[in-house]
Order: C-alpha cells, then sequence, then structure tokens
C-alpha cells in the first residue's frame, strides 16, 4: 500500500515536475519573445541612435541619448496608459521593465515609445455592389469582361490591383463548358484554357476587411443617393460648376436639336415630294436669318465681321435699342452658319453702343468693339463673362481727349507676329494700339486736311495685305488715301465727288490675276455709289440706280468685277460690272423694306449677309455661276475699267465743249449709245 | 442662375421637346421639368446606360471619351449630354 501511495506521490510529483517544467519553459519563452521583441525593438532604435549619435556629436552637438535620458522617468508613466487595453499591448509592461533594464544597462537611451492602440475585429467579408442588385437565375452571368484589367475601377468592389473576380457559375452550368469556352478564351479570365469551371456554387469577390465603421457608411450612401434637399439642390445649381456645364452642354444640346432630322422617311410612300429647289436659277436667294427676340430687337445692326479661323461664325455688332434704357446700350452677338439653332453662340454686351466690332484676327477668342463713348473693349469668349474683360481708359491720348469720339472704324492689320489694331474715331484721330496693351495706344496720329482741319472719318479700308496705305471715307462727303507711317504720314490724296457723307468705302481685295487693288468703292447719303481709282482723283463711274441713301458697299472677296450694296429702303443689289454697269445683276428686297445698314461677304463669297435697322440680319445665297468668277473676269474687269476711263474722259471733254451744263445721266446715255471700240 | 434659367427655358421651349433633366453624377436629378416618377425613371435608367456607354468608348480606346448620347426609338428621341459631374438629358419627339 506505501509503495502504491509512493508511487502515486511519485508520479504525482513526477507530473508536477513536468507542468511546472512546462510551465517554466511557456514562461522562459515569453520572456525570450519579449526580450527578443524588446531587444529587435531597442536594436532598432538604438542602431539608428548610434547613427544619430555619431552624427550629432560630430556636429558638436549632444548625443540624443543624454538628452533622452532625462526624460526616462517619463517612459514609466506611459505604461499605466497601455494596460488598459487589449492583451496585445500588455507586451508593453513586461517590454518596458526590459526596456529600462536594457537601457540602465547600455547607454542610457531612451526610446520615446509611441504607444498605438490597435483594435482588430474580426474578418467579415462583406459582398457590396453599387450597381442594381437582380437576383441571379438559371444561366444568367455577368459578362465582367475587363474586371481583370479594372483600371478605371469600374468595378468598385475590387480595391486592390491584382484581385479580380472569377466568373461566377450557377448550378447546372455543366453542359455549357463547351460553349463558355470560347468566352473564356476571348475574356481573358484568369482561369487558364485546360481547366473548366465547375459547377459549384459561386465564388464571389471579396474586399478586404470592412470595418464596422465603413460599413455603416456605406450602408448611409446607399440611404442618401436616393434624395436631395432643396437647398442642396439649390447650391448645386448656383456652384459655377454647374453654370459652366449648362453653358456648355445646353448649347451643344441646342444645335442638336435643331438639326433634328428624320431620316425614316419614306420616299416611296409620299407622292407629295417636293422637287429640288426652284432657287437653282435665282441668284440670290434668301437662306436664313438671324434674330434673337432678347438682344437684338429694335437695335439697329452696326458692323459685321466674320472668324478667320472658324469661317462659319458671324460676328455682328448692334447699336442701343431705345425702347428699353435699362439694357446695355451696346450688344454684340456671335452667330453660328452652320448649324440650324436660331439662338446665338455667344452674347456680350458693354455699356455703350459697340459701332463696330471685329475678331482680333491672330487671336481666336479674342473680340474687338469700337464704342461710341471713344473706347475700345475687348472680349473674351473663352471667360463666362458676358462684359468686356479690357477696355482703352478714358484718357486723353486715345480716342477721347475733350469730347469722346465714337470709333466707326477699325481694322486688324499686321501678321502673327507683328499685328496692330487700327482705330479711328469722328475727330480724325487714327490710335494705334497692342492687343497685350490695352492702356495706351501705341501710336496716334491725327488726319488733318489741307487746312489742318480733322476729317471725320465714318468708314475705313486696307488694301489686301497692305498695313501702311488706306482709304477713308468722311462726313464731308470727300474719300482720302493716306498712310500711316513715312514722310507724308496723313492724308495723301482727296478724291472729292459725293455731295453727303460717305457711309460705306470698299477696296478691290481679290486676288487674282490682276491686282485691282488700287480701285475703291465709295457708297453715300446722296443715293450714289462710286468707283474710284487711287491714281485719279475724280471718280471714274458713279452708279445711280439707287433710290435712298446708299448706307454700304463691299466688293466680294472672290469676283473682281461684283460687289453688294445695301441701301435705306430694303434693297440689296448686286452689280456685276462686266455684264452691266447700269442696273444691278441682281436685286432683292427685304421683307418689310427695313433700312439695312450693312453688308457683308462671307469669305467663299457664296454668301451675303446685310443687317438691317430692326436687328434681324439676313443670310442671302448667292448662286455660284454667279458668285464664282471665270478665268477671263479679271481681263474682262480690266477691259470694263479701261472703257469706264474713257467713257469718262469722254465726257469730260463734252462738259468742256457744251457751255450748258447738262444732266450727266442724259451724256452717259449717248455715250454708252455710241458703239466702242 | 438666370443664365441657368434662360438656358434651361430655350431649350424646354424648342420645338418638340417633352422634358428636360439635369442630373449628377450619381443618378440624382438636380432639375427637371417632367414628373417626379417619369424624372426618377429617367435619371436612373439613363444614367447608368450613358455610364456604361462611357466604358465602352473607354475600352475600346481608352483615350477616347464619350461627348454626346443620342437614341431614337419609335416615339421619341433621348440626347443625353455628359460630363464629369452632370448629365443633361432632353427628351424629343420628332416633329413629323
Amino acid at each position: 500500500m506505501s509503495d502504491r501511495r509512493a508511487e502515486l506521490e511519485r508520479k504525482k510529483a513526477k507530473l508536477q515536475a513536468l507542468k511546472e517544467e512546462k510551465i517554466r519553459r511557456k514562461r522562459e519563452k515569453e520572456l525570450k519573445d519579449v526580450e527578443e521583441a524588446a531587444n529587435r525593438v531597442l536594436l532598432g532604435t538604438d542602431g539608428d541612435r548610434k547613427e544619430l549619435d555619431e552624427m550629432l556629436s560630430s556636429l558638436g552637438v549632444a548625443p540624443v541619448s543624454d538628452v533622452l535620458s532625462s526624460i526616462s522617468s517619463a517612459n514609466s508613466i506611459t505604461p499605466e496608459h497601455s494596460m488598459n487595453h487589449t492583451p496585445d499591448t500588455s507586451l508593453q509592461p513586461n517590454s518596458l521593465p526590459n526596456n529600462v533594464g536594457a537601457i540602465k544597462k547600455r547607454t542610457p537611451t531612451l526610446s520615446v515609445v509611441a504607444v498605438q492602440s490597435t483594435n482588430i475585429p474580426p474578418k467579415e467579408t462583406v459582398v457590396y455592389t453599387k450597381q442594381t442588385q437582380t437576383t441571379t437565375t438559371g444561366h444568367e452571368r455577368d459578362a465582367h469582361a475587363t474586371d481583370y484589367y479594372d483600371e478605371y475601377n469600374l468595378n468598385p468592389g475590387l480595391e486592390w490591383e491584382d484581385e479580380f473576380t472569377v466568373l461566377t457559375y450557377d448550378d447546372g452550368q455543366g453542359e455549357d463548358e463547351e460553349g463558355s469556352l470560347p468566352h473564356l478564351g476571348g475574356f481573358g479570365s484568369k482561369l487558364p484554357p485546360g481547366i473548366l469551371p465547375h459547377g459549384l456554387p459561386q465564388v464571389k469577390e471579396v474586399q478586404p476587411a470592412v470595418t464596422a465603421l465603413e460599413q455603416e457608411q456605406a450602408k448611409q450612401e446607399v440611404k442618401e443617393v436616393r434624395e436631395l434637399s432643396e437647398e442642396e439642390k439649390q447650391m448645386i445649381i448656383l456652384s459655377e460648376d454647374f453654370q459652366h456645364f449648362i453653358d456648355r452642354a445646353g448649347r451643344v444640346m441646342e444645335r442638336v436639336l435643331c438639326e433634328s432630322v428624320d431620316f425614316y422617311t419614306d420616299y416611296s410612300g409620299g407622292p407629295g415630294e417636293e422637287g429640288l429647289d426652284e432657287k437653282s436659277h435665282q441668284r440670290i436667294s434668301l437662306n436664313r436669318g438671324f434674330f434673337d427676340e432678347r438682344w437684338s430687337r429694335n437695335r439697329c445692326v452696326t458692323s459685321m465681321d466674320w472668324s478667320p479661323q472658324y469661317p462659319e461664325l458671324l460676328l455682328a455688332s448692334y447699336n442701343n435699342n431705345e425702347d428699353s434704357p435699362n439694357d446695355p446700350d451696346g450688344v454684340v452677338l456671335i452667330w453660328n452658319t452652320k448649324f440650324k439653332k436660331t439662338t446665338p453662340e455667344y452674347i456680350f454686351h458693354c455699356q455703350s453702343a459697340v459701332l463696330s466690332a471685329k475678331f482680333a484676327r491672330f487671336h481666336p477668342n479674342l473680340i474687338l468693339g469700337g464704342t461710341y463713348s471713344g473706347q475700345i473693349v475687348l472680349w473674351d469668349n473663352r471667360v463666362q463673362k458676358r462684359t468686356p474683360i479690357q477696355r482703352t481708359p478714358l484718357s486723353a491720348s486715345a480716342h477721347t481727349s475733350g469730347f469722346q469720339h465714337p470709333v466707326y472704324c477699325m481694322s486688324v492689320v499686321g501678321t502673327q507676329n507683328a499685328h496692330n489694331l487700327i482705330s479711328i474715331s469722328t475727330d480724325g484721330r487714327l490710335c494705334s494700339w497692342s492687343l497685350d496693351m490695352l492702356g495706351q495706344p501705341q501710336e496716334t496720329l491725327d488726319l488733318h486736311r489741307m487746312q489742318s482741319k480733322p476729317v471725320a472719318v465714318t468708314c475705313l479700308d486696307f488694301p489686301h495685305s497692305d498695313v501702311n496705305n488706306f482709304v477713308v471715307g468722311s462726313e464731308e462727303g470727300a474719300a482720302y488715301s493716306a498712310c500711316r507711317h513715312g514722310a507724308k504720314a496723313g492724308i495723301t490724296d482727296t478724291y472729292d465727288g459725293h455731295q453727303g457723307p460717305i457711309t460705306g468705302i470698299s477696296v478691290n481685295a481679290v486676288q487674282g490675276g490682276i491686282d485691282f487693288s488700287h480701285m475703291f468703292l465709295t457708297s453715300s447719303i446722296d443715293w450714289t455709289i462710286k468707283l474710284w481709282s487711287l491714281k485719279d482723283s475724280k471718280p471714274i463711274y458713279s452708279f445711280e440706280d439707287n433710290g435712298d441713301y446708299v448706307l454700304d458697299v463691299k466688293w466680294s472677296p472672290a469676283h473682281p468685277a461684283l460687289f453688294a450694296a445695301v441701301d435705306g429702303s430694303g434693297r440689296l443689289d448686286l452689280w456685276n460690272l462686266n455684264q452691266d454697269t447700269e442696273v444691278p445683276a441682281a436685286s432683292i428686297t427685304v421683307d418689310g423694306n427695313p433700312a439695312l445698314n450693312r453688308v457683308s461677304w462671307t469669305p467663299s463669297g457664296l454668301h451675303v449677309t446685310v443687317g438691317d435697322n430692326q436687328g434681324k440680319i439676313w443670310v442671302y445665297d448667292v448662286a455660284e455661276n454667279f458668285a464664282h468668277p471665270r478665268h477671263d473676269e479679271w481681263n474682262k474687269f480690266l477691259y470694263t475699267t479701261q472703257e469706264l476711263r474713257n467713257n469718262q474722259v469722254d465726257e469730260e471733254l463734252e462738259k468742256l465743249n457744251f457751255s450748258v451744263s447738262n444732266t450727266p445721266l442724259s451724256s452717259m446715255s449717248s455715250i454708252t449709245s455710241t458703239p466702242l471700240r | 442662375s438666370n443664365e441657368v434659367e434662360e438656358t434651361m427655358k430655350r431649350i424646354q421651349s424648342h420645338k418638340g421637346v417633352v422634358g428636360t433633366i439635369v442630373v449628377n453624377s450619381e443618378g440624382i436629378p438636380i432639375k427637371t421639368t417632367l414628373d417626379n416618377t417619369t424624372t426618377v425613371q429617367y435619371a436612373g435608367l439613363i444614367s447608368s446606360l450613358a455610364d456604361k456607354a462611357r466604358s465602352v468608348v473607354r475600352d475600346l480606346d481608352p483615350s477616347n471619351d464619350l461627348t454626346f448620347l443620342r437614341i431614337r426609338s419609335k416615339k421619341h428621341e433621348i440626347m443625353v449630354a455628359p460630363d464629369k459631374e452632370f448629365i443633361l438629358i432632353v427628351v424629343q419627339s420628332p416633329t413629323d
């Protein structure tokens, strides 16, 4: 019995010993681990600190260790904080005594350990997709074509680049393996071609651990997506982004809306299909009108210009609207002839009536305007503002010395790198501006006549690619040629002939075989249009077909002998001097007979636009065979001008012969009745 | 916002236009001229379609991007002008 008890006791003792050994080993292991960890930490920091110390001592600064040793007491406080955390951080109190001990053993290096508590909840697999989740039925399978390449984060469920989704299959897909193989190849899934997908339940995309907080946020997001409160909507509407967006998208949308063509019409079904245009034989025909109810109503069109970069853009400036004094006086609209939409592309306004407007030829986004107050204003269509971004000052050096003189004439001359804006006001002052600096004109020149009386300039034209010489028309009824630079800067020649103020002047600008840039036309309040040459001070010819003020005249940019003229009774005339010099070759009257203030040709010479005093711009097509010159037009025109000159000489001779003043008309008719050489 | 109103009114008063909706990138309607149920329907469906169309265009050529989307049906045409943050949707019935 005692043996057994002894045995039992021995066994117990052994067991105990074993247990104790185990416990001891455990503790040792723990301690070792802790030591190792601490040592690692120490070593790590220690190593760095040693480097630091070396660096600092080399600089003469006390090594970090000395400094930190004073804070050693602080270390002992930190374990209290860490004791409250999860068992993970229980390492800290263990390590710290180790730490401190180690510190005391070695150099007094202290590490200020930033205690970071981490709370790692159990992993949760959360499946969350933003798209509408439909219940997968049967053989339905989403074609996640490029999830593997999810560069643009199309599938927000994949957060890591190398994550990918495995194609999911439902049960019973086994039969479709053959059919699905090409899909596999095509979609580039990760499964190698040989391995067929098993028809087992699905493997869905797995997100990295989403903490409870994130999950809640996601849930809230899903709820919030549905509605936005009124205030938020209002805030969004007032934000600048939104306005920009509406501006751009609205513009595009308007163009699209107007172009809605019904291309499903069945011609075989409709008997009432109209034939082709009958207007093909007409020389001028109305194409369309540009009118804006809000901005161009009741305003006279004061000038028109075409964009050199975008030939379909037409710039029109308008006078003030007497009926609405609260609206800005000056309005400039940019119309687009390419699209059918009836609203302007861009709307600009300014406080003073704009009398002349031009595209800055070498800056596609800038629009220049000369105003009634004598200021030059500049708009930029890149900016959202409708008001000018720059204007010239109301100072003495510009057009506004003393009084404010309206600027009726503007022109951009020069080349891409060396160009100027020339503006002339009604007091005869010519200013040359650089578009970079509108604060002050680069140079000014006063145009005086012989008796040093200033010339009241109403219109201006430069011959093609000439920056120095130009012609102007004045209120006194005389045209002048002038030059900007040179010894004789100023007026060079006078062309007297009109009995009323000159309203329009145009230099022949056609590039072709023969240069006719010495020929220019003037239109005047005295119901006539006169053709001049720079070399003669008397007009070569006078066109007297009009019964009202002739308000503008322009040569065609394509045809050397073709020009357009508009008058106050709503008539648009196209004259072809090679065909007939007595009557216009084509004439049309605008609906309602408004006074037509301005006429302009498209750069192609195929369309004519007229602006009237009600704010409407009419675009007319010119028949191509009429608008396009044939090869011999230049020679013919040369011949015509010769004839006209000869007629003029003859007429003068006749005048000298007859002492009694005869009417020019009868003498001219007598001349033309005689056969010419 | 006056210009915004002007533009929206102009578009809405165009010949044949049934409705105009502006939605933001999440598909929430911001401004609309249709009734609420129709608006919400259009907003949700069209914005997801526009997203899909954009991803098609981008997938075919990553340097490309969707500029406009037009859906013609027997009864209407839906014109969608997408942007980074907003989408303008206009429904027009053909003028016959």
